[in-house]
């Protein structure tokens, strides 16, 4: 920008400086080349993010597919009212944000453990087999990953944990580990740390490479020790990315996925396991009921977009880094 | 710099990879014009020697597209098929037979967007997409002027190929001619039971349910080190009828999903709260704790549960066949009969007749019709007429006397094993035309019986499904002095609802969100009453019943009652 006023000023006719819709059209002319070249990217984002908030209003509606736009029946709030008033909305909800926090604070610490303790590893060929290891389950989707989750915790022979907790005596025979309710939240929160823990570190490791060797070497030399160094180096440089991060994921906190839920839930854990996403999936769109699944949808972009604005604020207010 | 030559080269991806989508889809289009043009002289050619009187049929060659969404399977020329051939010396009449790759409903969808359709089509289960987009032209004036063959199959079932404004818009695949045919082998739900278990107490006979676990106790109890599982379930996903199904069956009833119909009052009733439901957990509650049961039914997915079957050491379940087919099929693979499992009538009762066998039923909402685009409708009915006449359904489903089956001195159909061999090749099916056209098109419903007594569909025929049978297989139908699987069964009795399971309901209606709470409601308390200690399962049972009816079960059943009654009027109502 600075580059292109000094030639605005070089030139005859901008010294008269045109204010107003004249400038406007005087810049945009000059910058034409680079307007064309947005333009498709400005379309893009504009059809693909912003026309689809149209389809909001079918959860005012009695939406029917085969029907206009203008013969759908309004219906007002009576979606809402039904997703509210539904018995089991409270539940579906409270697991949704338990498994949320679960997710969010067991990944976040662990990810930041695990990369600290790969950066203080010298061998580099050690580290490099640790990081690949800990990264490939990102790569099996749910499907597989949960057929292997439950094929570990199963009863039978090939149940692997009820076997070593067996040989341990710390059990004194086989627990259904999916059958039973309360277990659901920890077994969930250990198989998301189990898969994404090594992809989550892979920017923390990123981030600490920014980290100016010089103040490592100037702690060793004022005598610090590596758990000090970790405390007063490694972690204060990590901090903007934690932040950023965690307020991008609070915004995300009722995405708590569906997959691992649905395809490890059963009836005996139903209670613990139905998240948000399955409720609309069951009587959302399986019944062919989009208006209710719109809604569901709306209720959750709001809270999304509450907790995301208010934790951008308080970010502010402390005066740390921030979203925007 | 490499920056600005990256965005060029990214730019330049970008844009190819428009184009080419964009070519591709001008091909597309351009492919499919030109075939009904090619073809269009030739129908234009037609209505007019047809409207006069017609002494002699029109044979003059004639290709039109046919769209099937039932089946994936290669495209290609009817003509370059053995029985295509055939019924193109017949009618003149060629079909350039399509095929879908991926999804149908995106497919279909495409078309109405476009309004371009094939000549017929088979839009499998998107034919209420079809119905709705009206692609379909009424078949009424059609058949009534060229079609008395068509006329005899379907005529009696009209009531229930009308849509709501009175017109036929295509026409179904199950239309019985004939006396009912049922299958030789089970196809539905039944107590599966391993051979073994039956040979080490010499083929007893079994009817109720006392027994059927008492026999796989004894042989359980026999055989205590070889870590078998008694018996196993399946609760996952959709898949819960191995559970929730069975009291209909033992009470004996046949399949019509939540509720059992009165044979005399047609009143339907939810039977997961009644005492059969309780008598048949209670009795998974006690064989439980004899240590018989699997105890993760409830928390297997299917393909754990497959797996588990396919391993050969469970003793027994209750399911349908074909969500075991896989791993029955795997098990036959191993050769070894006695981990082979044979399909019983199982019901609470000795004084109860089973009904395990799906009743006669007439399927409504699939079916083949004329598209909108369409050149020349009176060539395509006549075509179909001419499929329904007899000789040429036999040619269908059979195939050629001396190669592909044999008559005997009485008449009677049968394969030699060299005949049998060749129907399981898919080559050979596709080179005579099997794959395409035994299914799909107008046709007697594959329980049909011809006019000489013959069975319709190939493997219905008892001597070609007894030339079928493996030495095991003949081994055990003898010990229980039948001629095929499916006679240990009882006859099904009359049931012109039948299958309530089908009748649609409401999207998002009260009635469908019955349906799923209630279902809620059972995968909790099931496992907990299955699994509970003995003394405490009267108490989960009146816990469940308080949950369950907090739920409109009366507003289920005479939401069901309603529909029911409209599909008697629509099945039993006089043809008009």
């Amino acid at each position: 920008m600075r580059n292109e006023t000094v030639t605005t000023e070089a030139s005859p006719q901008a010294v008269l400086q045109p204010t107003g819709i004249k400038r406007f059209f005087k810049l945009m002319m000059r910058q034409k080349a680079l307007l064309a070249m947005s333009l498709p990217f400005v379309i893009w984002v504009f059809v693909f993010k912003y026309v689809p908030l149209w389809g909001w209003t079918i959860a005012f509606q009695h939406y029917r597919p085969n029907l206009g736009m203008f013969q759908q029946e309004w219906i007002g709030l009576d979606q809402f009212r039904f997703l509210f008033a539904d018995d089991s909305f409270i539940r579906v909800l409270r697991n949704t944000i338990a498994m949320a926090v679960i997710k969010l604070v067991l990944g976040f610490v662990t990810a930041i453990v695990l990369a600290i303790l790969l950066n203080e590893i010298r061998i580099i060929v050690f580290k490099r087999f640790v990081q690949t290891i800990s990264y490939l389950p990102h790569f099996i989707s749910w499907v597989v990953a949960a057929n292997l989750i439950s094929t570990a915790l199963s009863i039978d022979e090939d149940g692997i944990i009820n076997k070593v907790l067996m040989w341990l005596h710390i059990i004194n025979e086989p627990v259904l580990w999916l059958g039973v309710g309360h277990y659901f939240w920890g077994i969930l929160g250990i198989s998301e740390v189990w898969k994404d823990v090594g992809w989550n570190t892979i920017v923390y490791l990123a981030a600490m490479t920014m980290i100016d060797p010089a103040q490592y070497e100037a702690a060793e030399i004022d005598g610090a020790s590596r758990f000090q160094r970790i405390l007063r180096i490694t972690l204060p440089g990590l901090k903007p990315v934690i932040i950023i991060l965690l307020i991008m994921n609070l915004g995300n906190i009722l995405e708590t996925g569906f997959e691992p839920q649905y395809l490890m839930g059963n009836g005996m854990n139903a209670d613990f396991s139905e998240n948000l996403e399955i409720f609309v999936l069951k009587y959302g769109i399986s019944m062919g009921n989009f208006s209710l699944a719109t809604a569901a949808g709306i209720f959750k972009t709001v809270v999304s977009f509450i907790l995301l604005f208010s934790s951008n604020a308080i970010a502010k207010r402390m005066g740390e880094e921030r979203l925007f | 710099m490499v920056g600005k030559k990256l965005s060029i080269l990214s730019l330049t991806i970008a844009l190819t990879a428009t184009l080419a989508a964009c070519s591709s889809n001008n091909n597309g289009n351009s492919s499919s014009s030109t075939t009904p043009a090619s073809t269009a002289p030739s129908s234009d050619a037609s209505p007019s020697s047809s409207a006069s009187a017609e002494p002699k049929e029109d044979l003059t060659p004639v290709t039109f597209t046919y769209f099937n969404a039932n089946s994936q399977v290669p495209d290609i020329d009817s003509n370059q098929t053995e029985i295509g051939k055939k019924l193109e010396e017949q009618t003149g009449v060629n079909f350039k037979l399509q095929f879908p790759v991926g999804d149908v409903n995106t497919k279909i969808g495409t078309m109405i967007a476009s309004g371009d359709y094939p000549d017929v089509l088979a839009p499998d289960t998107a034919i209420d997409k079809i119905l709705d987009a009206k692609a379909f032209i009424p078949l009424n004036d059609l058949i009534d002027q060229y079609g008395p063959n068509i006329k005899k199959v379907y005529g009696p079932y009209y009531n229930q190929m009308k849509q709501a404004d009175g017109n036929i818009y295509f026409l179904p695949f199950s239309a019985v001619v004939g006396d009912y045919q049922p299958a030789p082998t089970i196809e539905q739900g039944a107590f599966f039971i391993q051979r073994r278990v039956l040979k080490e107490f010499g083929y007893p006979k079994i009817k109720t349910l006392d027994e059927y676990f008492d026999l796989i106790k004894k042989y359980n109890d026999a055989h205590k080190g070889d870590d078998l599982t008694g018996f196993t379930s399946l609760t996952y996903d959709w898949r819960t009828m191995g559970i929730f199904n069975a009291p209909m069956h033992l009470a004996g009833y046949p399949n019509d999903g939540d509720v059992i119909v009165d044979m005399q009052t047609h009143k339907s009733d939810i039977y997961s709260d009644d005492d059969s439901t309780k008598r048949w957990l209670k009795k998974l509650n006690e064989i439980n704790n004899e240590g018989l049961y699997d105890k993760s039914s409830f928390v297997n997915n299917y393909d754990q549960y497959l797996a588990k079957i396919s391993s050969g050491k469970v003793l027994g379940f209750f399911d349908y066949e074909w969500e075991v087919d896989q791993a029955i099929q795997n098990i036959r693979k191993t050769g070894n009969d006695d981990l082979d499992y044979l399909a019983l009538p199982v019901v609470f009762d000795q004084d109860i007749k089973d009904q395990y066998l799906d009743p006669n039923s007439f399927v409504d909402n699939r079916g083949v019709g004329i598209t909108t685009s369409a050149k020349d409708p009176v060539r395509i009915i006549k075509y179909f007429d001419n499929m329904l006449k007899e000789e040429n359904q036999v040619m269908i489903q059979w195939g050629f006397k001396g190669e592909n089956y044999e008559v005997d001195d009485k008449g009677r159909f049968y394969q030699t094993p060299e005949e049998i061999e060749a129907r399981k090749d898919n080559a050979t099916n596709q080179k005579v035309g099997f794959t395409y056209f035994n299914y799909s098109w107008p046709m007697y419903g594959l329980g049909s019986t011809l006019s000489d007594g013959n069975s319709l569909a190939v493997n219905r025929q008892p001597e070609v499904a007894q030339a079928s049978f493996t030495e095991g297989d003949k081994n055990i139908l003898s010990k229980y002095g039948v001629q095929t699987f499916s006679d240990l069964f009882a006859k099904p009795d009359d049931r012109p609802w039948y299958p309530a399971w089908s009748i649609a309901i409401e999207q998002g209606s009260p009635a469908q969100i019955f349906q799923q709470k209630s279902k809620d409601v059972k995968l909790k308390y099931f496992p907990k009453l299955v699994l509970a200690k003995p003394d405490q399962f009267d108490g989960i049972w009146d816990e469940y019943i308080k949950e369950f009816s907090k739920l409109d079960v009366k507003g289920f059943e005479t939401t069901m009652d309603g529909l029911i009654a409209d599909k008697i009027a629509k099945v039993t109502g006089s043809s008009n």
